[in-house]
């Protein structure tokens, strides 16, 4: 971190490659002040506006919210407008971003994500919601919600997908992504296809192709559970009669107030 | 390529685990030599009695010892929730592998220097 | 979810039968000759023991084995045959086995 006045200037290494020119990605060097509070998205922005207007990368909200800019950081796959500059520099105060691993690059930081798509339409997204739809709401306990261990919170940013290993090998696998939002959609009381859902998972490329290297969790930027996830949904496939039985008798009194029994499960978040 | 604990876990279970699938065969068509009499088990015996076939049985315990202890990590991770402490218990792993693959490779080591 | 599963429970029997293994069999090293191994599989329940071991270690290994080669997109088009390979291969490998722990 060279200073130059009172504002310090990084070295800010991106991967670059355009299909029609390049026929291997290359390293290009770029200086970028660094005041406090500036993040990465900031200094790509100030790069494509300043110094080479042929910088790609995808950003949309600037709020952690969309999960278009995440991209590899010096080896660790975040949300770019989400990290601070400053904080993510290696030793040599050098900042290397590279586009999601495994993935196709389409130029520079923007990969082809359609393999990630493909397969989280597989875990059928959507909620099949019982045939006794309640007229005023479905009620559901503390613990019910504190099962799904904040699954809904995945911003299909696809940082998981692209930092796990069986991904790398085979892109037959499911991925992390899809099954956490199958295990969403599984335990969620009002969903009313577990058993259909389960079973769909009960395959070789399916919940036991993850090998339980946990780099979901070392990659997720909102801080989730894949693994744990995979773990429980691993348990529910091979009774998932029961479990789908179990819920139908849990829809009969979709519309009755809850009591609440015990303490709500602790939430394991991946940090 | 990311590299994490996980990875390396999962890098090392692969290598030991193929390395212990040709060890497997080998070893049972070494022990298979008595169906040939005592006499072809006592000649493939000899062909491993060598001092580098010693040497080599340490590296053959770390594999198992390893590839083991790794797997009880795996088995605790499928039934209890312990991902959390994921880069804890492989370090563990490895500190637990290595005490007992020095436990047990010494005495091979003494042997084979015999 | 049948290969999974047969991996996990050949891999607590394995964690079983091959400490078992290498304190009856291997330890202290040298000792292994024709003599003790004969004085032990004498024993019936040995034979039976050693005969459970080899069904493990047969699962674990081939499990094992399909699971790195169909991990990799190439291979797993094979993944039927592949799977064959390995019941064929169990088969074989237990009758060999089998033979060798009663020829002691």
């Amino acid at each position: 971190m060279a200073t130059n006045g009172s504002v310090p200037t990084v070295t800010i290494r991106i991967q670059r490659f355009n299909p029609d020119v390049d026929k291997k990605p290359y390293l290009q060097e770029f200086q970028v002040k660094a005041p406090p509070g500036k993040t990465i998205l900031d200094a790509l922005h100030e790069i494509k506006e300043e110094q080479d207007g042929s910088v790609t990368f995808r950003r949309s909200c600037r709020h952690a919210i969309c999960g278009s800019c995440a991209m590899n950081v010096n080896g660790k796959h975040m949300l770019v407008c989400d990290a601070p500059l400053r904080e993510h520099l290696d030793r040599k105060g050098v900042l290397t971003l590279r586009p999601l691993a495994y993935l196709p690059i389409i130029k520079d930081l923007v990969v082809d994500r359609s393999s990630f798509w493909e397969q989280y339409q597989r875990v059928k997204p959507w909620l099949i919601p019982p045939e006794n739809i309640p007229e005023k709401e479905f009620r559901m306990s503390p613990a019910e919600v504190a099962a799904l261990r904040d699954a809904e919170h995945c911003i299909m940013c696809g940082a998981c997908y692209s930092s796990c290993q069986v991904i790398a090998l085979t892109k037959q696998y499911i991925g992390p992504h899809a099954l956490l939002k199958a295990f969403l959609r599984v335990l969620d009381p009002r969903d009313s296809a577990p058993a259909a859902r389960l079973a769909d998972l009960d395959r070789g490329d399916g919940v036991y192709r993850c090998h339980t290297i946990f780099n979901c969790i070392d990659a997720c930027p909102k801080g989730l559970n894949p693994t744990e996830a995979i773990e429980t949904l691993r348990k529910l496939v091979i009774k998932r009669q029961a479990f789908e039985a179990a819920r139908a008798e849990r829809q009969r009194r979709l519309d009755q107030p809850i009591e609440v029994v015990g303490e709500a499960p602790a939430l394991s978040g991946g940090e | 390529m990311y590299r994490s604990t996980g990875f390396i876990a999962f890098v090392l279970r692969r290598l030991t685990g193929v390395a212990l699938v040709i060890y497997l065969l080998l070893h049972m068509w070494v022990i298979g030599g008595i169906n040939g009499g005592a006499e072809t088990f006592n000649e493939r015996m000899e062909f491993l009695g060598k001092p580098f076939f010693r040497l080599l049985e340490i590296g053959l315990l770390a594999a198992v010892v390893y590839h083991g202890v790794d797997g009880i990590r795996l088995l605790i991770g499928h039934y209890f929730q312990v991902t959390e402490y994921r880069r804890g218990l492989f370090y563990a792993v490895i500190v637990v592998s290595g005490i007992l693959v020095i436990a047990g490779g010494v005495p091979i080591l003494l042997f084979a220097l015999e | 979810m049948r290969i999974f599963l047969m991996q996990r429970w050949s891999a607590v029997a394995l964690l079983v039968f091959l400490t078992l293994h290498m304190v009856v069999v291997h330890y202290p090293p040298g000792h292994i000759d024709v003599s003790r191994v004969l004085e032990r599989l004498d024993n019936p329940l040995w034979k039976a023991i050693d005969i459970a071991f080899l069904v493990a270690v047969l699962t674990h290994a081939l499990t094992g084995a399909y699971m790195v080669i169909t991990d990799v997109q190439r291979f797993n088009v094979y993944k039927r045959a592949l799977a064959w390979v390995g019941v064929v291969a169990g088969v074989l490998l237990f009758i060999y086995g089998t033979q060798t722990i009663l020829a002691f």
